[in-house]
């Protein structure tokens, strides 16, 4: 893992903004989550950018290599992004 | 005479590529819709004559990567590697080119001759993206074809390319693209140690998948040659340690990362000035609030439109049926066979009664929403309702479809990953007032006792289908699983993929409800004949009159609701001799009517659906259910209601 992250700068991809951009750092939880996650590109050191997030604790629209997609909340809440 | 030459191709991509259009024009009508060997998922296979060759084409389903988590993904693997089929056509988007070739990277290591077909490229320039074909077909060692399958150009390039690998003997082409330097020395260290391990797939590709500790493939070698694991597990930890995360992540990011590098020597994205039309309709249809008010309103108009012209159609269909019904009663005089004959056109009539007017627009307009991109909007709008239910966002696609039909909400249900998911949105769609319950609603309740409470029956539907959902989701053994799917962007709808999606759902509705609906019209008229109806009135009186409160005639009709729902009204009016219900009916009896026809039963056609989906005991035990379900609520209202009316 990168060691220049400070703690401030670590953010749930659940946590970030509409519009904000940020480097996925790591996938907390199990084997498959991660998997699943990084068959759709979503690996370490992917830049992703939040377009749009369902109200209520809804799911995540991201913009990730160059293609758009809908992450439920539960597994966004395991992703951990550094803001760019 | 030639010799007729036989080819066996396939088509292999992610979701959203396009390969419907082109499984579509390749084979046009000579298509089959199946499934699977023992699995619930469709299988399109169809022919194709091309240059003196007749080649059969299976259109795998649309799937992320070849590791195994869903059904889809492990058929389309295992066809490929036992099959072996002469050449397989990977078709891409070209505009979300990346993250498609992650896949693509997975395909070509199964060693089969491929060619890429580079689908959307007429979206290209408009994007700002330029893709260089040769340096792309160099680095991958395949023929690339650019192609725009909506316009159906470059498709039979593809074939003429397919055709011409099948000249050269070379099968592997996979071995140019090369991952880090410690995963290579890992796969050749694998490799040979699985000389002489007999599998169908390639040596390369099985040690990839053994790095990834994938499943079913550790299963496969285990039986082989179990020492071989051990050795497995010592490179995985090497390469754990020197990455820092699982193996399966380090393979994973090795593809993403060789993925990056094509893209950056094959792509050139020049950033557009101006926000794009599409790009702005998306912040708006995926918006917290807009999103929700432009889905109630296409919603809204989506069902007014199919109501009012299903409505139109089905009473101008009323007219025609029974001048036809009345003409050949009057030709054929009074005979067994004649009757017989009679049940069997009512039957028919029957089917196109409920096909015609209300199917066939609900299609047409749900794939209009799906190739326009619209429904993928709805999932994520939905998701986190969906959830309460548990499941998640795609289910509600099948319980739209409810609303239209029962029969294909259930065969949509193929939508969800698990078998968990898919049986668990069954049962929630078949709760669901489909268009013919709707009629029933409408036309007791909303005419005779009011439109509040014909909504109020609405709502209360959708109450039970949240309790439902979540006491299923309680029972149900498994995990709920997570929504993640891609966002396909707005594009221009296809209406000639529209039209064959329509045709082939049409085709399929009538093969399962067709026959069922026949056979139980001739035994209804059967039973008609025999005079048993006051018999099975009496039957049925401890519910229909004791529990329910409704009058003892209704017995039978509940029985001719099982065949079609809306026929409780058309024969309530016939049996009653009046279509002013008030003058017979009380309110509470036409609202537990309406209660009971909306929950009882699903009618026959939604069952054999059921069956096909779910095989028959789930289908034996939701019927089950359902009747009692139904009476019991519906009883408990009726006796509640009395209190207050």
């Amino acid at each position: 893992m990168n060691q220049n992250n400070t703690n401030e700068n670590k953010f749930f991809l659940t946590d970030m903004e509409e519009n904000q951009e940020g480097i996925i750092i790591s996938v907390l939880g199990g084997r498959m989550a991660t998997k699943r996650l990084a068959d759709l590109g979503l690996t370490p050191k992917t830049e992703i950018k939040v377009f749009k997030k369902a109200p209520f604790s809804g799911p995540v629209m991201i913009e990730v290599r160059g293609s758009k997609l809908i992450i439920g909340l539960g597994l966004a809440s395991k992703i951990l992004v550094k803001l760019k | 005479m030639n010799e007729k030459k036989k080819l066996n191709i396939v088509l292999a991509g992610q979701a959203n590529v396009g390969k419907s259009v082109i499984f579509n024009y390749l084979t046009g009508l000579h298509q089959h819709i199946g499934n699977w060997p023992g699995k619930t998922i469709e299988k399109a296979e169809g022919t194709l004559f091309y240059k003196g060759y007749t080649i059969d084409v299976v259109d795998l389903p649309g799937i992320y990567s070849l590791t195994t988590y869903s059904i889809e993904e492990s058929i389309s693997r295992e066809y490929i590697a036992s099959q072996k089929p002469d050449f397989a056509v990977n078709v891409v988007d070209a505009v979300h080119l990346e993250r498609n070739l992650l896949f693509t990277l997975q395909l070509l290591e199964l060693g089969r001759p491929t060619v890429l077909a580079l689908n959307m490229i007429n979206l290209l320039k408009e994007r700002g993206i330029e893709i260089n074909f040769k340096i792309l077909e160099k680095i991958l060692g395949v023929p690339v074809v650019p192609i725009a399958a909506i316009y159906r150009k470059g498709i039979t390039d593809v074939l003429d390319r397919g055709i011409e690998l099948l000249n050269f003997q070379s099968p592997t082409p996979q071995n140019r693209l090369k991952y880090g330097k410690e995963v290579e020395q890992a796969i050749e260290i694998l490799v040979e140690a699985l000389e002489g391990i007999n599998t169908p797939y390639t040596k390369r590709w099985l040690a990839l998948k053994l790095l990834e500790r994938d499943g079913e493939i550790e299963k496969l070698i285990r039986e082989k040659n179990s020492e071989l694991l051990k050795n497995v597990e010592n490179l995985r930890t090497q390469l754990e340690k020197i990455h820092g995360h699982d193996s399966s992540i380090v393979i994973a990011d090795e593809r993403c990362h060789l993925a990056f590098q094509i893209i950056k020597e094959v792509m050139k994205i020049t950033p557009l000035k101006k926000i794009s039309l599409q790009e702005r309709f998306d912040a708006v249809t995926a918006h917290k609030i807009w999103g929700y008010f432009t889905m109630t309103a296409i919603m809204a108009s989506m069902f007014l439109v199919i109501f009012k012209f299903g409505d139109w159609l089905s009473g101008l269909l009323e007219i025609i049926f029974a001048n036809l019904q009345s003409w050949f009663e009057t030709i054929s005089g009074i005979s067994v066979l004649a009757s017989l004959f009679l049940a069997v056109l009512k039957s028919v009539l029957a089917l196109i009664q409920i096909a015609l007017p209300y199917i066939l627009p609900f299609y047409l307009i749900l794939f209009l929403l799906e190739d326009w991109g619209y429904l993928a909007r709805v999932a994520f709008l939905m998701d986190n309702l969906m959830h309460k239910l548990g499941t998640h966002g795609k289910a509600s696609i099948p319980l739209l479809l409810g609303f239209g039909c029962n029969v294909p909400a259930c065969l949509s249900c193929r939508i969800m990953e698990t078998e968990r998911e898919r049986f668990l949105t069954g049962i929630l769609t078949v709760f669901v007032p489909c268009s013919a319950a709707s009629v029933i609603i409408m036309g007791l309740v909303g005419k005779f006792v009011g439109m509040y409470w014909a909504f109020a029956l609405y709502v209360f539907a959708i109450l039970i289908i949240f309790v439902i959902g979540k006491l299923a989701s309680k029972i149900l053994p498994g995990e709920a699983t997570e929504l993640i799917m891609e966002m396909p962007d707005y594009k221009r709808p296809s209406l000639r993929t529209i039209i064959l999606q329509t045709w082939f759902r049409l085709k399929e509705f009538i093969y399962i409800a067709g026959p069922l609906v026949i056979i139980s019209g001739i035994i209804i008229e059967g039973i008609y004949w025999a005079g048993w109806f006051p018999f099975i009135d009496n039957l049925l009186s401890p519910i229909s009159v004791k529990w329910l409160g409704l009058p003892a005639i209704t017995g039978i009709l509940l029985i001719f609701g099982i065949l079609r729902k809306e026929l409780i009204l058309v024969m309530l009016s016939t049996t009653l001799g009046t279509a002013n219900f008030a003058q017979v009916l009380s309110p509470i009896q036409m609202l537990t009517l309406a209660i009971v026809s909306m929950l009882y039963i699903p009618c026959i056609a939604t069952i054999a659906a059921l069956r096909k989906e779910f095989g028959w005991k789930k289908t034996l035990g939701v019927t089950v259910f359902k009747i009692f379900f139904a009476i019991a609520v519906a009883g408990s209202i009726s006796k509640i209601l009395s209190i207050f009316l």
